[in-house]
Parts: C-alpha cells; structure tokens; sequence
C-alpha cells in the first residue's frame, strides 16, 4: 500500500527514464574491455553487438557517423577495448554501452613498441630536417606506390596529370594492409630505386585505424625509405595518426591530392612562369639596346660639338709635328746628304768634264805638235826676219848714227825738251847735250834769233 | 653540359642571367650574351617541360 504522500505524484515512464538517463549522464568516456558477440550493420550504417566477459554481457551501439571513424571495425570473438558513454534507451527499455571508438585489446603494448622505435629512429636522427631528400622541382615521372584499386590511386593519378598532363606515372602495385604490407611496400620502395623510372616515389593509401596503419609503423618500412635515394612522400590518409613511415619520409602529406600537389607543379604555372621571364628577357634586351643607342646618339651629338676644335688643334699639331719629323727625320737628313752629294756630284762631274776637255784640248793640240812647230818655226824665223830688218832701220834712223856723223841733240836740262830753235831756252837755262858718244852739261850764255 | 641540366637548375641559370641583366651592370657585349644565354636556359626548360611523355606503366610485384 502506498502512503499518500508517495501515491500523490507518481512518475510517468519517461519521466523516470529520463531520471534513468540524468543519472547515467556521468558514465561517459568509460573504457571497456570485452569480447564481440552478434556483430550486425543497421540499415543506416550503424552496428550492434554486445560486449561480455565471462560472467557479464552489455549491449552495444556504434554510430553510423563514429564506424567511419574508428580506427578498425570489431569482429565477433575478439576483444577490444572500447571507449564510450552508458545510455538509457528509453524506447527499449534497455541500457547500452554507445561505443565511439574502438582499440585493440594489446594497444598498449603496440604503442609502447612503437614508442621505443621511435626514439631509436630519432636517436639516428632519421626524422632530422636536414636528413630529408629534396623533392625535385620537376620530376620526369613519378612512383606511386600504393594498392592498385580504389580512390587512392584514382585520385593521385587525376591530380597529377591535372596539374601535368604529360607526367610520366609508373605505378608498382602494393599491398597496404595486413602483414604482408610492410614487406610488399619495402620491396617495391627497392625496385623503385633500382629501376630509376621515376624521380619521386609517393606511398600511399587511404588512412585506417591503427592497427590497419601499423604497417606503416614497421620498422621495415621505416628502413626502407631511409635507404631509398628517391625523395619519399606519404600520403596515408587524413583519419590517420602520423606513422612512422611519415615520420621518415622526405615529405608527408595526408590525402592523395595533396600528395599529388606536393610531387608535380602545376604545369600552366611553369609556362606562365617561363612566359614572364621570356618577356622579361626581351625587354631588358630591347632597354639595353635602346639605352645603348641613346648614349651612342648622346656621344654622337658631343662628338659632333666637340669635333671641330679638336680636329683643329689636333691639325695644328700634327702639323708642327709633320715639320718636326720632316727636318728631323733620317729619311729627310739623308735626302739632304744626298742631295749635298748630288751638288758634290754634278760639281765633280763639271769638274771631270772640263778636265777631261782640257785633256782633249790638250791631246788635240798634241796632235797638231807637229804641224804647230813647224808653224811657230816659220813664224819664228820671220818674226826674226823682221826683227832684223827693223834692227837696221833702228840703227839708220838713230839720232846717235846721225850724231856720230857730229851732230848733237841739246835738250832743257830740266823739262828735257829737245831744242829745235833759239827760242826753245834762254840764257841761263842748264841744257844738256847729247853726242854721239857721251853727254856735256852746259848753261846758255846768250840766245840768238 | 646545358643539356643535362635538370629544369630547376636550367631555371637557375635562366634567372642567374636576368639577374645579370636587369642589374644592369653589364658591357653591351655581355649583357647580349647574357640575353643569348637566358634564351638558351629558356629553351631547355621549355623542352623539360614536353619532355615527360603522358604514361602509365604499371610495374607488377615479380
């Protein structure tokens, strides 16, 4: 029987339910560990199954939004830890365990492992900036290596021969989940580099929860990249934590496209680009000739300005220099010489030339000796012949044959006049008188008339 | 020798030459050359770019 007081406000179910829920409200981000049983896909994408250990069974709920995010999907049979909220299903009547995240049961031990190949990798400074490969600017084809199937693939290809239509793509098909992954990507990474078909190598693949990506936590593949010379860039999935494989890769990006993006330029970029400089080529050309021909024209103005006077000294100069030269020159000094000898020359030519007429006059002359002598001879005796003659006509006609017949010659003693009549002197006058032999000094006494 | 330049380092040279030129220090005769040289870098990159033949090849795990 109920008191009154309890009788007098009863709950309705919902209201209790809610009270149900209000009071679960803390059990939230609760881990729980168990097995998986009656594993079923709802029509909306969302899963149901219980979790239970040996002695305990709750029922569980995943979202269709959380079962595209956890990181593996649970099967039956194995244990899992899962994370999530206990709710109150008001409808059913029931209490479930809404799971919003799912891990491995040995997580723990794998994360721990993987801790410690991380710091032995960071110890060899395998993930250093400065160990990183460069990626080339334009690779002459790209490797992918990846699952030949699916998105992934598609994607990296229709990015890069977006951006590049006339890339070269070598595809080595891989297996990128389970164990047989890490092996099968290590090999493919090796023939890569062996076959040198491409420039850069993307690995990819399309995420996955932790235990899907722990072969890219594998220290094969670890080793792998880091003895590969190819650039390597990850492209693991954007659901995933960063691995390993990202860790030592030379680039790492998370979806194919940007994978893509990072491993080809854009074509049209690098033509435009080209294009810029092309025209910046021709313009610095066409400026430098430009500005060359201006300066050209400038000078050639200045030239033009400057031109005159220079020439003129410059003449003036040359001139004095052209005289300077002339006189100084040996060529000129010689043609002095020559020229005095020349003078010299002719002089001893003239010289020679009256000599030698003299000696033709000479040898002439000599020639008519004989008839010359014969000449003078004749000429001689007449001349002597009237010599003689005259000597006799002298001696007839000498005053001193006429006075040695007595007659004298008296002459003024002082004017030595020949007196031819009294008058000729006076008295007292000195005569002189010449006889045929001998002379008498005399003075007249007396003149007569 | 400029044919084995990759297109990076062609680019390289092509922009070392317009450096050249647009500082402006250049006699008339080295900086033509410097234009002669910049085209030269110009055409290897171009041909860098047609070099790459549209392919896929898919390499099978042996």
């Amino acid at each position: 029987m109920l008191k009154p007081e309890e009788a007098a406000r009863p709950l309705t179910v919902t209201e209790l339910a809610n009270e149900i829920r209000r009071e679960l409200r803390p059990l939230v981000a609760l881990l729980v560990k168990g097995e998986v049983s009656g594993m079923k896909r709802g029509t909306k994408g969302h899963y149901t199954f219980s979790i239970k250990d040996g002695q305990s069974l709750i029922n569980a709920f995943l979202w269709a939004d959380d079962a595209r995010k956890v990181t593996t999907l649970p099967e039956d049979g194995q244990v899992f830890i899962f994370r999530g909220r206990v709710d109150y299903w008001a409808q059913y009547g029931t209490v479930r365990f809404v799971v919003d995240q799912v891990e491995f049961d040995d997580i723990g031990k794998q994360r721990a492992r993987l801790e410690e190949l991380k710091r032995r990798l960071e110890a060899e400074g395998a993930f250093a900036p400065e160990r990183k490969r460069r990626l080339p600017y334009l690779p002459r084809a790209v490797a992918l290596i990846t699952s030949p199937t699916g998105a992934v693939i598609h994607d990296l290809q229709e990015t890069i021969l977006d951006r590049y239509p006339n890339m070269t793509i070598v595809v080595y098909p891989v297996q990128v989940q389970g164990t047989a992954a890490a092996p099968s990507i290590s090999r493919a990474l090796r023939r890569c580099n062996a076959e040198g078909l491409a420039d850069v190598v993307v690995i990819a693949r399309g995420g996955g929860s932790f235990e899907e990506m722990f072969a890219f936590n594998n220290e094969v593949i670890a080793r792998a990249i880091l003895a590969s010379a190819l650039p390597v860039v990850t492209a693991l999935g954007h659901t995933s934590d960063r691995t390993v494989a990202d860790m030592v890769a030379d680039a790492e990006c998370r979806t194919p496209t940007e994978a893509g993006s990072r491993v080809v330029p854009r074509k049209s970029d690098l033509l435009k680009a080209l294009a810029e400089r092309e025209r910046r080529i021709a313009r610095e050309q066409a400026q430098r000739l430009s500005r060359e021909t201006e300066r050209i024209a400038t000078r050639r103005q200045r030239l033009l300005q400057v031109l005159p006077n220079l020439v003129r000294a410059r003449e003036q100069r040359l001139a004095r220099a052209r005289a300077d030269v002339a006189r100084l020159s040996p060529v000129a000094q010689l043609a002095r010489r020559s020229e005095g000898l020349v003078d010299r020359g002719r002089r001893i030519d003239a010289a020679a030339a009256m000599r030698l007429g003299r000696g033709r006059t000479l040898l002439a002359s000599r020639r008519a000796e004989d008839r010359i002598e014969r000449a003078i001879l004749s000429r001689f005796a007449q001349a002597t012949r009237g010599l003689d003659h005259r000597r006799e006509r002298l001696i007839a006609l000498s005053p001193d044959s006429v006075l040695s017949r007595g007659y004298s010659i008296t002459q003024d003693a002082d004017t030595g006049a020949v007196l031819r009549a009294a008058s000729d002197t006076a008295a007292g006058r000195r005569v002189r008188i010449r006889l045929a032999s001998g002379r008498v000094g005399a003075r007249v006494e007396e003149t007569e008339r | 020798m400029s044919q084995d330049l990759t297109y990076e380092q062609a680019l390289e040279k092509l922009d070392q030459q317009l450096k050249l030129l647009e500082d402006g220090d250049l006699s008339l005769e080295d900086a033509l050359k410097a234009v002669d040289e910049a085209r030269v870098y110009l055409k290897i990159c171009t041909e860098r770019l047609e070099a790459a033949k549209r392919k896929i090849e898919v390499r099978p795990e042996e």
